[in-house]
Parts: C-alpha cells; structure tokens; sequence
C-alpha cells in the first residue's frame, strides 16, 4: 500500500469513525432530554392516581393501575438505563477508532511547519479590545441592575406571626382589642350570643411591644340585625338558609324582561352567590387570567368598582386546574359593613373595603382539589370561617378580619370536600358545623376547638349542613341523609337514604326539611322524624339549594326555573317564574326584591 | 497528539462514570414490610498525620516543577508530574484538599469568627502563592489536580483572538468576587459546588455537573485549559503574584534571537510577541497618552456603577442562601409549611427554630448581601475599569517572552527553542 492509498483509507476510517461517534452522542443527548422530559421516575399520572387512592383507599382497581404504571415506569427508566450504557461503550469504541486513526494520519504527514509572519497589529489588539471591555463590564452591570427590577423580595411582604398556628399562638402574648359595640335592641326570641351581636372579640395581635392596654386595632363589628337584614353570606343569616325580608316577589319573567329592574352582563364566570350589603352588591368572578371582585348599586346595577385580587404572595403563578362546573370562583364572599371578603380556586383571601380598597390579602396555600375549591366563606364576630378541606388534608381556619391573621387555623382528618360551613348558636357558643367524609365536626367559634364530631358521611361531600331548633341535617349522594343532635354530641336523631342530595344544601323551617336532588326531586321531610312528607318531581335538577323567604321556599332549578312552594305540609306550588338562562347560584333576597345569578347575567327582580 | 492512547482512554472513563452517576440515581423502593432503612454513617476525619503528608507533597510537587521547568526545563517531567498530581490529588484525595476552594475557607474564616481553620488548609492556600511569587505558576503546571486533568487532554489547540481573551479574563474576577461574597456571607462554597471535575475524581455527582465537566474537557480538546484560563479563581491570585515572580521560566535557555520558532507553541496564548517602536507615531502617542487618562479618571466612576449595580442585585444574589431561599419558598407557598416530603422544610421544622427567626435571619443576611455587593461591585468596577486603562499602555519588547500572569508554564514552548545554552 503506498503513502496515498493509505491516506485515503484513513482519511475514510475517520470520517466513518466521526460520523459514528456523532451519531452515537445524538442519540445518547436525546436519550437524555427524554428522559428528563418524561422523567418515569416522577410520573405525574402515578402521583395522580396516588392521590386518588387517597380518597378512596378500598379500590383493588386503582391498586392495581398504579402498580402497571409504576411497571412501566421502571421499565421505560431501565431501558434507558441500558440504552445509555451501551451507547457509551459504542462511543468510547468510535472514539478509539477515530484516535487511531487520526494519529496515524498525522504521524505520516509530519512535517515542519514554516513560522507565520506577524499580521497581528498589537495596537489594533488592543484597541479592540478596549471595546470589548467595555461590553462585557456594561453588560454584567446591566444584568446586576436589571435583576434588581426582576426579582422579588418575598422577605418585605411577610409580616411577623403570618406562620403562626394554634400551638405556637397560644404562648404568644396578645393583647385584647376591644371593638367598639354599641347598645343593641334585643329582639325577640334571640339568644344572648345573636342578640349581643357580636361580642367583643379578643382578637390575637402578637405581641410587638406596645403598652399592654392601648389596643392596636379598633374595629367596629356588625350586630346580628345587621346580618339579618343583609343576605351577606351563601345561605344567609348564619348560612342556614332563612331570609327575613320581606314583599319577595314571585313573578317575573327573565326573557320578556317582566318585572325585571335591571340586568347585566358578568365580565366573569364564576358560581359564587352575590352578597349584599347596603346598597351594595358584591360578585367575584374568575377565568384563567385574573380574579376580580366587582361592586355594583343594587337598586340601578351600576357598576361602582371591580378590583383585581392580584399581587398576592404564594399565589400560583398559573391557577390550579379546575373543572367547568366549578371554575375558580365557586366560593361565595362575604360581608360584613366594614369589608368584603372573598376567596378563590387559587387559595387566594383578599379583603375590599366596601369602596375597593384592598385592605389585606394572603394565600392560604393551593387547594389540591380536582374540581376546585368551592367551600364558601362565612363571617361572624370578627372572624372569617375557612373550610379547607383538600386532597392533602384538611383545615378549618378563622381569620381576623380586621387584618388577615391567622386566629386558629387547625389541621383535621376529613377528606377532600366542597360543602360550606353553617353556624348555629347551642349552649352558649357559636359552633361551626360542617359536613365532609368521614365526619360532621362542631367547632367553637371563638377557640377553633373541636366539640364534638359525627362519622357519618362519606364521599364526595358538597351539601352543607342545615339546621333548625339545634338538629342539624346533612346529605351526601351515595351516601345518606341524617339528622343530628348538636345539643347530644351530634349523636344521630334519623337516618334516610331514600332522597340524597349531590350539591344543593338542605334547609329547615316549621319543623320541615327542604331537600333537592340534583335530578330534580324536592322533597320535604319531618325534620323530627325524617317521614316523607311530600315530594315532588321538576324536569330539570337543582345544583342551586333552596332558601326560605316569607315562608315559602324558593329554589332555582338549573334551567332557570324558579319553584316557588309553600314551606308548609301542604307542598302547594305558588308559582314557577322563568329567568331564561341556566342558575346555579341562590337567590338574594332584599326588601321588596330579589336578585339572581343566571350563568352570564345579573338580574334584578322586584314587583 | 503523542499522549492520544490516555487521552481517549479517560474520554472513555468519563462516559463511563456518566452512566455510573445515571445508574445510581434509582429511589429505593418504599417498604411495607417494616424493613429498617440503614442510617447513614459519617466517615472518620482524616487523620492529622495523613493531613501532614498532603501538605508535604504538596510543598514536594512545587518544589520538583520550579526545578523541571526552570532548571531542568523538561516538559516530559512536568507532564508526568501533573499525572502524579492528578492521580493523588485528584483520584486518590478525590479533589479536596485544593488550594483553589482553599480561598472559601480563607475568607470565612476571616469572616465568621466561630468558624476554625485548619493549618492544612492555610498552607494550601498560602504555599501556591509564595511558589508563584518566586517561581511563577509553577502550581499550575505541576501541582493542581484541575490543570493537570485539563493539560493531559490539550489536543488540538487554536489561537483565541486578544479580544475573546480580554473580556473572557474578567470572568474569573466576577468568580472569585462571588466565591468571597457567598463564603463571607456564609451562604455557600460556589468554587466547590461548581467544581466541574470533581465529578470525575469521585466518580460520582449529579448530572449536570459531570455534562458540563464532559463539555469543559471536550472545549479543552481545542480551547486549552478552558476553566483555567476563563474561571478559575484562584488562578486571578496566582496571576497576580506571577507577574513579581523573579525566577519566572523563559522559553529560551539563553539569549531569544527572535527566531519566530516558539509563536505558535503556547497552547494558552501566553508567548508575547516583541513589539517594536515603530509602530507608534508621535499622534498615535499622543492620542493613546490622553485616552489612558480618561479612562484612568473614570475608574473611581466604574466603580461606583459596580458597587450600585451589585448592590441594588442582592436580592437575587441572596436567594442561595439556604435561609432566604427556605423563607422565601415558605412566603410564597404557606402550604408548604408543613410538608415533611420536602427535606429542606423537615429540617428547619426538626431545627425547632420559628418562621419569625428564619424570616429575620434571612432579612439580616439579605442586608450583608447589600453591603457586600457594594465591595464586590466596587473591586468589579476596578477591575474592569484597569483593565480598559491598560489596553492604551504600551511597552517596547524585543524578544519573545511567556507573559508571566498568563503562563501556565507547562514548559511545551521551550522545546521549540532552537537556542542552546553553552556551558
Ligand atoms: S489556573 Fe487554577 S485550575 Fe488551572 S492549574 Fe492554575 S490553579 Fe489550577
Ligand atoms: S510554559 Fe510556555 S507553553 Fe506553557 S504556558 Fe508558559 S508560555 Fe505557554
């Protein structure tokens, strides 16, 4: 073989040996970038599912899937393992080929290369570089600089104490804040708790120096008569459902625009009932790019201001996944005459004063939640009531109004939930009840502490609990409805499983219980003894719940049709007006009118 | 080319500690038969005795490279004292003890007063430095375990432009200032986390790091000695005292009769070429005289921009620390809170410390950060601002000479040194 054949040949062995070795890298990079793309390790199909399992502990079937997906995971994860290893091994073989080669290659064709002359000008050199100097020192101080308007100091928007739980709180000193209550009329038939209104409530501000007896915050709270005559919370007066007010219309029709005072268009979809204060109406709405609470005047339906609740610290950066019948702003507000307060699918709590100023605002953590967080808030005594059940365990939380700190804020064993929290005044103490699987749980109002609880429920709870004279009635599909004792430790008074419902809440009035089937059955029960009293089939389900006014129920079928009945054992129908677009939220009620939330309007009823 | 058979050999060992680190990355599996996962246990310090010895041959190496390449100027030498150093130093100490991380230490020393330093490790910052003042480089030629890896694997070197070469030499400064910054503030050792060999040395580490080891060496195929010459911070010490170094090694034995036969040898660009007087015109001069006084007055200037810039920066800068980053996670995710899965918060939360505490700790090292970054800012802007100065001052030279902050002095130019030095 002479020199030139056998610079030809090498000069193929190293092209081929290249291209090999090229070839083999590629693919070793793309191996990886799948990996990390996919990542089996960390498959979210598999954290999904376990999460489900979770809920629901007993499913073979789910068992059974996770481990297949975790089977493949492993595999597709070994395989490329392997993959990985044998292509290094035919990498490492390439590059020794092409080495061989290459010296070879240059071991023949040695020679002494001639110097190169100087075409390098040393003053150019520098001159240029001078230039690029002046690049690189610009550019890093510009990037020191533009990373100060870029990053965000989480740090400054921390206050003191934000972290601080039941355990932690109660060795911190606090410093009572006395509110400023005026005299009230006690009506009658009220208890001492409603009719004090709202005792003075100690609210915990940590200790930050001050003189002990010169109160930091003083806020002036609403009394019982105020909430009665504003429906400023889903369900009304305490949540349970009962309004007070009175000329409620029955007649109207939402597509001829009969009695119809005004209607408007929602920027925003969302499920959350509107809230009344004043001559004020207050909705949220929410899609994937922000949440908003807007402001209207009740009696022209002018809009008087719509806030954003955005700039939160800890809220997602992209909003949790939800479903579309739940979306991010199922919560229903509430109010209390100094504020508006509203909760979203995000986790976000924000406080508006009743002229949109945002007062304060916090995340109180993601919800895991696959539909969405729908539990309503509710107020009372200085106090917002959070019902926090998620995937990753469950809370019930108060809040201060005046300024978004955690009061008490206590982890519990329920499961995930969509239901909302109803007071009720018994022996002296405002309780919380709320229903979600496994258990109904009192909570004291003022300490957060558990009084007593129930396992009855099961599922995927979204009813809340009615109530009437201290019996407390909750529903779940494919589960059972029951009456409790709030006055017994909730020791169970009845038990039924002929009608359940999925999402409306029970309501009780007159020693009768209102329920609704989401397929379109109103049934009405001895509240006492859980017999049938009537029943009543409508063509369309109900997602809204019903509500007491007047002694009739009213309650939204979710094609619009308002059934309006006498709360009475004679079930008589009073009338059936239409609004002309689907509901899903309650009816609110205020003297002489009546406003309702069809799935992109707002209307406003009245004779 | 002549050392091709071991170059490709460790090629190989490195895709092969690749997949290693790959294989070990399995999570063990979760056990429901009540199967105790072993505790992990601390291995034993080393022992003083030991430490002594690393010291010694430490001091041994430098003394055997200032004697090769100055007096013995054996290339060949060097060379397989750099395999001897990569071999102890890297594989067998598997990369620490090393004088380049050794400054982290220095200055959190000086630092934080509860923090000890150990007498091993003060020498192994110090002992370098004090070759190089004398000797030059002679540590990088023969006694660091990261230029040694790198050197082995020189291939096929080419000429970086003066310019890439400037503004890339201001990267080791930025590095070495954020390496202070991070060990003053007892945040972290950035030199040690981004260590791109020690990978290789302990055959083990995360992913990412052995990738960028891997690209570092591959670039070194063609760009000689890349993290020397573009990161490595200890190297910008190392410069500084090399350029007293009065014993500095030449590339000829004797006189440099400018034969033009050593240019191209330097695999780091580190020969400077005579320049002559001619090239300067009495205009030229003049121009050049009044621009390295404007760029000499806006020193103080660059300084300031440096220090704000820095400064108004610590936000960012502070995030590695593990306090901000923890108080800021916990800030901005509160359902973080007691989510054990995650280990950094099942740490704080078994540390017993308050959010209230870790929150002020956090505020208090974000404001060191503040202050820091006008120091670090300022000595940035000093540096750049030099180094502008410099590009107008010119000196006459008329032989050929290893600049002596750059040469690595590994000794491959003077081979190509045609002069013989008479007895
Ligand atoms: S420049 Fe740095 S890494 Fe390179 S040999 Fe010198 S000390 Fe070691
Ligand atoms: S000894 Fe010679 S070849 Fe080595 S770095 Fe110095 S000038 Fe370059």
């Amino acid at each position: 073989m002479n020199q030139e054949t056998k610079l030809k040949l090498l000069k193929q062995i190293i092209l081929i040996s290249a291209a090999f070795c090229i070839l083999v890298a590629f693919l070793l990079i793309v191996n990886f970038w799948q990996m990390k793309k996919s990542n089996p390790l960390e498959s979210q199909t598999i954290e999904a599912l376990v999460q489900r399992l979770a809920v629901d502990d007993n499913n073979e079937e789910l068992r059974k899937e996770i481990r297949s997906f975790d089977l493949l995971a492993r595999k597709a994860y070994f395989t490329s393992a392997w993959q990985v290893k044998t292509g290094a091994y035919l990498l490492f073989f390439g590059g020794v080929v092409l080495a061989l080669a290459l010296k070879i290659r240059t071991d023949i064709q040695r020679k002494i290369e001639p110097p190169e002359t100087i075409t390098d000008d040393p003053m150019m050199n520098k001159f240029v570089s001078h230039r690029w100097l002046l690049v690189t020192g610009g550019l890093v101080f510009t990037l020191a600089l533009l990373s100060a308007f870029l990053s965000n100091d989480y740090l400054k928007s921390y206050d003191p104490g934000q972290f601080v739980d039941t355990e932690t709180s109660s060795q911190t000193e606090t410093i009572e804040v006395i509110p400023i209550v005026e005299s009230v009329a006690t009506e009658k038939g009220d208890s001492a708790i409603l009719s004090n209104a709202v005792e003075p409530v100690p609210q915990a501000v940590a200790e930050t120096g001050g003189a002990p007896d010169t109160p930091k915050t003083v806020v002036k709270l609403a009394k019982a008569e105020d909430f009665k005559k504003n429906q400023s919370t889903f369900r009304g007066f305490l949540g349970q459902g009962i309004s007070f007010h009175k000329n409620i219309p029955t007649n109207w029709d939402g597509s001829s625009g009969t009695n119809v005072k005004w209607k408007i268009s929602l920027s925003k979809p969302g499920y959350n009932t509107p809230v009344i204060w004043g001559d004020k109406l207050f909705i949220a709405g929410a899609d994937k790019t922000s949440r908003v609470v807007s402001c209207y005047n009740r009696h022209t339906g002018k809009l008087l201001w719509e806030k954003e609740a955005d700039n939160i610290p800890g809220s997602p950066a992209t909003p949790p996944k939800t479903t579309d019948d739940t979306g991010l702003a199922a919560p229903t507000m509430t109010v209390d005459g100094n504020c508006v307060y509203a909760l979203f699918g995000t986790g976000d709590l924000i406080a508006f004063d009743l002229d949109g100023n945002r007062i304060w605002a916090k995340n109180l953590g993601v919800p895991a939640n696959h539909y969405g967080h729908s539990s309503s808030l509710i107020t009372w005594n200085g106090k917002i009531v959070v019902q926090y059940d998620t995937a990753k365990g469950g809370r019930m939380i108060a809040i201060n109004t005046a300024n978004g700190d955690f009061i008490w804020d206590i982890p519990r064993a329920n499961k995930v939930s969509w239901s909302s929290p109803t007071l009720l005044e018994s022996k002296g103490k405002m309780l919380i009840i709320t229903s979600a699987d496994p258990n109904v749980i009192a909570n004291d109002l003022e300490t957060g502490a558990e009084v007593w609880k129930s396992p009855v429920m099961s599922g995927e709870v979204a009813p809340s609990p009615g109530v009437f004279n201290n019996i407390i009635f909750v529903s779940n599909e494919y589960a059972k409805t029951v009456a409790l004792d709030a006055e017994n430790g909730g020791k169970v008074i009845w038990e039924t499983d002929e009608y359940l419902s999925e999402v409306a809440s029970p309501v009780a009035i007159n020693g009768l219980l209102f329920l609704a089937t989401s397929y379109g059955v109103l049934v009405c029960y001895d509240a006492m003894t859980g017999e049938n009293v009537w029943e009543k089939e409508f063509s369309s389900g109900f997602y809204s719940s019903p509500m007491i006014a007047e002694n009739k129920v009213y309650i939204i079928d979710m094609s619009g049709v308002m059934h309006i009945i006498k709360a009475d054992r004679t079930g008589t129908i009073v009338k059936e007006p239409e609004l002309g677009e689907a509901a899903f939220a309650l009816p609110v009620f205020a003297d002489g009118k009546i406003y309702l939330r069809g799935k992109s309007s707002l209307y406003c009823i009245g004779e | 080319m002549k050392n091709i058979g071991h170059k490709i050999v460790f090629l190989s060992f490195f895709v092969l500690i690749l997949v290693q680190a790959n294989a070990q990355r399995f999570p063990k599996p979760e056990f429901e038969s009540g199967y105790e996962q072993p505790s992990p246990t601390t291995p034993e310090p080393r022992s003083n005795a030991l430490e002594y010895l690393d010291v010694l041959i430490l001091f041994a190496s430098l003394s055997l490279a200032s004697w090769l390449v100055i007096k013995r100027r054996s290339r060949r030498g060097v060379l397989w004292l750099s395999i001897f150093t990569l071999l102890y130093f890297g594989f067998y100490r598997e990369g620490c003890i090393c004088s380049v991380g050794s400054i982290q230490n220095i200055t959190l020393a000086l630092f934080d007063p509860v923090y000890k330093i150990s007498i091993t490790v003060l020498i192994f910052f110090l002992l370098p430095l004090v070759f190089a003042l004398f000797f030059g480089r002679t540590f990088c030629a023969g006694a660091c375990p990261l230029g040694a890896i790198q050197d082995i694997l020189v291939f096929r070197p080419v000429s970086i432009p003066v310019w890439v070469r400037k503004a890339l030499g201001f990267i080791p400064y930025l590095y070495l200032g954020l390496a202070v910054l991070y060990a003053a503030t007892g945040t972290d050792f950035i030199i040690c986390r981004y260590d791109p060999f020690v990978g290789f040395f302990r055959m083990d580490g995360p992913y990412t790091m052995i990738i960028i080891g891997i690209a570092l060496l591959l670039l070194g195929l063609f760009f000689a000695r890349p993290y020397c010459r573009v990161f490595c911070p200890y190297g910008v010490l190392l410069n500084w005292m090399s350029r007293f170094s009065k014993y500095h090694m030449t590339i000829t034995p004797a006189e440099c009769i400018s034969c033009k036969l050593c240019e191209p040898s330097c695999p780091f660009d580190a020969i400077e070429i005579p320049v002559s007087e001619k090239v300067r015109t009495q205009k030229v001069l003049r121009q050049n005289l009044k621009r390295f006084s404007l760029y000499a007055l806006l020193i103080p200037v660059w300084m300031f921009i440096g220090g704000y810039a820095v400064s108004s920066s610590h936000v960012l800068l502070s995030k590695a620390h593990q306090d901000v980053y923890l108080s800021e996670l916990l800030i901005a995710h509160p359902e973080l809170k007691s989510d054990t899965k995650n280990l950094d918060i099942k740490a704080f939360l078994e540390s017993g410390k308050t959010f209230d505490e870790l929150v002020a700790n956090a505020s208090l090292i974000r404001a060191k950060f503040k202050s820091g970054g006008w120091f670090l800012g300022g000595f940035l802007g000093l540096v750049i601002g030099i180094m502008i100065m410099n590009q107008f001052v010119f000196r006459t030279k008329t032989i050929y000479e290893p600049h002596k902050g750059d040469c690595f002095s590994c000794g491959r130019c003077m081979d190509y040194c045609p002069v013989v030095k008479l007895k």
